[in-house]
């Protein structure tokens, strides 16, 4: 008989799977165009800036970047795994509510409006890709809620961001066909996703964000869990089923808007992270939520390291390496697990 | 013996012109095992989901253990009710014993893991449903007859004193259909459960259930014992089809008789013997 999950064993998991994401962070954070001497870098810093450059290339430049991704790709993840059990739908990703379309606006007119401040630290793109992925969400949520006749249904919610995304699509078209060829290029580059170095406080204050919003999410995983079998289900079993669509849909959607905010659009790590994760561990969400941000995690640093180095001294946005390589990793754990799975049937 | 459930004047539809159900009073008794028999579309899954609370009353009063439905919270109902539905397969590839468990959701702290009891209760339904033999199988690679074990394991689990179940054998072979009432018999006479079955099979029910409730066409409804409500008449008045009424010792069934039912000697042979009568 298969063993219930118990919160020694979830802790037992979860330990080893943190272990090796802050392997493959130490790891990736060592690797780089320039190399560095781990023994300089760790005497610590000079006293004039520019004498120990193992140190600030190390600690001041890559530790934060890697930390970075591991921060995005675990967001990411987490809400792809909260999304598809909320939504009961294997395809949906973080950004299935209009959040892609409504960060990609609220950044092209950042750029067009040519806005330099910065605030807190954010860049006018990031700030304004923020607030208009949580204003698309909003309006999805009451598109949504208004054609299912007062109550929150899964189809209308799709459906309704399906209808957001693509009109917000066409109004990026639109301001692109109408910009700069420098503005569109910037533009571009931030829609295919891009890992690149915050300010200390921005990325403080968005691992605070993020790591309080998937703690706060796993508080409800027992709950996702039955919400798959559909609300009706849910009910009969305790669950307070509009509360708990709520809670996950406004906590992915505020993760996830920090997340695009902090590294634009990457695709994939929110689809096939929270998958590959099931394949191998399960679909039980209270172990499920926390591997999948630390797997999530980790894919994210591999592939921006592979992108800050494969053409080097140049890069690759990292949103082309998580399609590229995501792609066939996933084929290849289709192709391991598809007959013990039924939807793959 | 008490009531645990109790309706009174309830009516219900789902638009402002079309009442489902109008003015209905019964009582079920604690411990009892009951069914909800009818035609297509007179309510009677909208009468179950009313008692489980799924959906609110327009009209009247339901009473669940001494209280008002709507004084329970969600959780608290749980505790209290059951539901089987119909035969159900997940988005995802939860394992048999991962499903029984979520039985437990109503009883879980705020991290949401099982105590001990939880585990042995959960254990104990799998061993009660015969379904622990495939506790590690996914939902997904079960016939529909273990599906719909699985699925009463879970109700079983769930530790209620009532368990609602609609059509719980309306897709499953002769055999899964008499296990299943059979361990539903058997809950309700070792366990005390109160069990409440919507179903359209008639001979099934008068077997198992000491009481019925007949729903109409016409929105009436007739509520009494199996062997007062299910008459030779009263099925041919509600569900407009003649039957064949036969015993087997104190045992009654019903054979439905179609157009071609003439066709079939046993039947005619019977037929023209209840005649002369």
């Amino acid at each position: 008989m298969t063993e219930t999950l118990t919160s020694k064993k979830l802790a037992i998991t979860f330990f080893f799977c943190l272990i090796a994401l802050v392997a493959v962070m130490a790891l990736c954070a060592v690797v780089g165009t320039q190399k560095v001497s781990l023994a300089k870098a760790f005497s610590g810093p000079a006293d004039t800036p520019g004498k120990n450059i193992d140190y600030e290339i190390l600690i001041g430049v890559r530790l934060p970047r890697v930390i970075l991704a591991a921060l995005v790709g675990a967001a990411l993840a987490c809400c792809g795994v909260v999304l598809q059990a909320v939504l009961r739908n294997p395809l949906a990703d973080p950004y299935i509510l209009g959040i892609s379309s409504g960060a990609g606006l609220g950044a092209i007119i950042a750029v067009l409006s040519g806005l330099t401040w910065s605030f807190w630290g954010g860049s006018p793109i990031a700030v304004f890709a923020f607030i208009g992925a949580l204003i698309t969400v909003w309006l999805v949520w009451c598109i949504g809620y208004l054609a299912g006749a007062g109550k929150s249904q899964v189809t209308t919610l799709l459906l309704a961001g399906v209808v957001v995304n693509a009109f917000f699509a066409a109004v990026i078209m639109f301001l692109t066909s109408i910009a700069k060829s420098d503005q569109v290029h910037s533009t571009i580059f931030w829609l295919m996703g891009n890992i690149t170095e915050k300010s200390q406080s921005v990325l403080w204050v968005s691992a605070a964000c993020i790591i309080a919003g998937i703690m706060t999410l796993f508080t409800i995983c027992h709950r996702l869990n039955v919400l798959t079998f559909g609300q009706d289900q849910a009910k009969a079993l305790g669950v307070d089923t509009a509360a708990t669509q709520i809670t996950a849909f406004a906590l992915a959607a505020f993760i996830t808007a920090i997340a695009v905010s902090l590294s634009g659009l990457i695709g994939f790590v929110g689809l096939i992270v929270p998958h590959a994760v099931r394949l191998v561990f399960g679909p039980d969400h209270r172990r499920l939520l926390p591997v999948s941000a630390m797997i999530g995690g980790a894919f994210l640093v591999v592939a921006d390291t592979i992108a800050r180095t494969i053409v080097a001294p140049a890069q690759l946005p990292v949103g082309v390496i998580t399609a590229i390589a995501g792609g066939p990793f996933f084929l290849i754990l289709l192709a391991k697990y598809s007959r013990k799975v039924s939807w793959l049937k | 013996m008490s009531d645990i459930l109790k309706v009174e004047n309830l009516c219900f539809g789902y638009t402002p012109q079309s009442a489902i159900l109008k003015n209905f009073n019964f009582e079920i008794e604690r411990g009892s095992f009951v069914c909800i028999a009818g035609p297509n579309g007179v309510g009677k899954t909208t009468l179950l989901n009313l008692l489980c609370g799924l959906l609110s009353p327009e009209e009247g009063y339901i009473e669940v253990d001494t209280a008002p439905i709507d004084s329970y919270s969600v959780k608290k109902l749980a505790q209290k009710i059951a539901v089987v539905r119909q035969e159900f397969v997940p988005v995802f590839d939860f394992t048999v014993k991962e499903t029984v468990s979520m039985a437990r959701t109503p009883y879980l702290g705020r991290l949401g893991f099982e105590t001990k009891p939880d585990i042995n209760i959960v254990k104990e339904a799998l061993q009660i449903t015969d379904t622990a033999q495939f506790a590690s199988r996914t939902l997904a690679n079960l016939s529909g007859g273990e599906r719909q074990r699985v699925f009463i394991a879970r109700a079983f689990a769930q530790d209620t004193p009532i368990l609602l179940l609609d059509e719980p054998t309306s897709l499953l072979d002769l055999k899964h259909q008499v296990a299943i009432y059979d361990l539903l018999k058997t809950a309700q006479r070792q366990k005390g459960k109160t069990i409440v079955a919507v179903t359209h099979d008639i001979n099934l029910a008068a077997q198992y259930c000491e009481k019925v409730l007949l729903l109409g066409a016409d929105r009436s409804y007739r509520a009494g014992s199996t062997e007062n409500v299910f008459s030779t008449e009263q099925i041919e008045k509600t569900f407009g089809v003649k039957t064949f009424t036969g015993r087997v010792g104190r045992e009654k069934f019903f054979i439905p008789l179609g157009k071609f039912a003439k066709d079939c000697p046993q039947i005619s042979k019977n037929l023209n013997s209840e005649k002369q009568k």
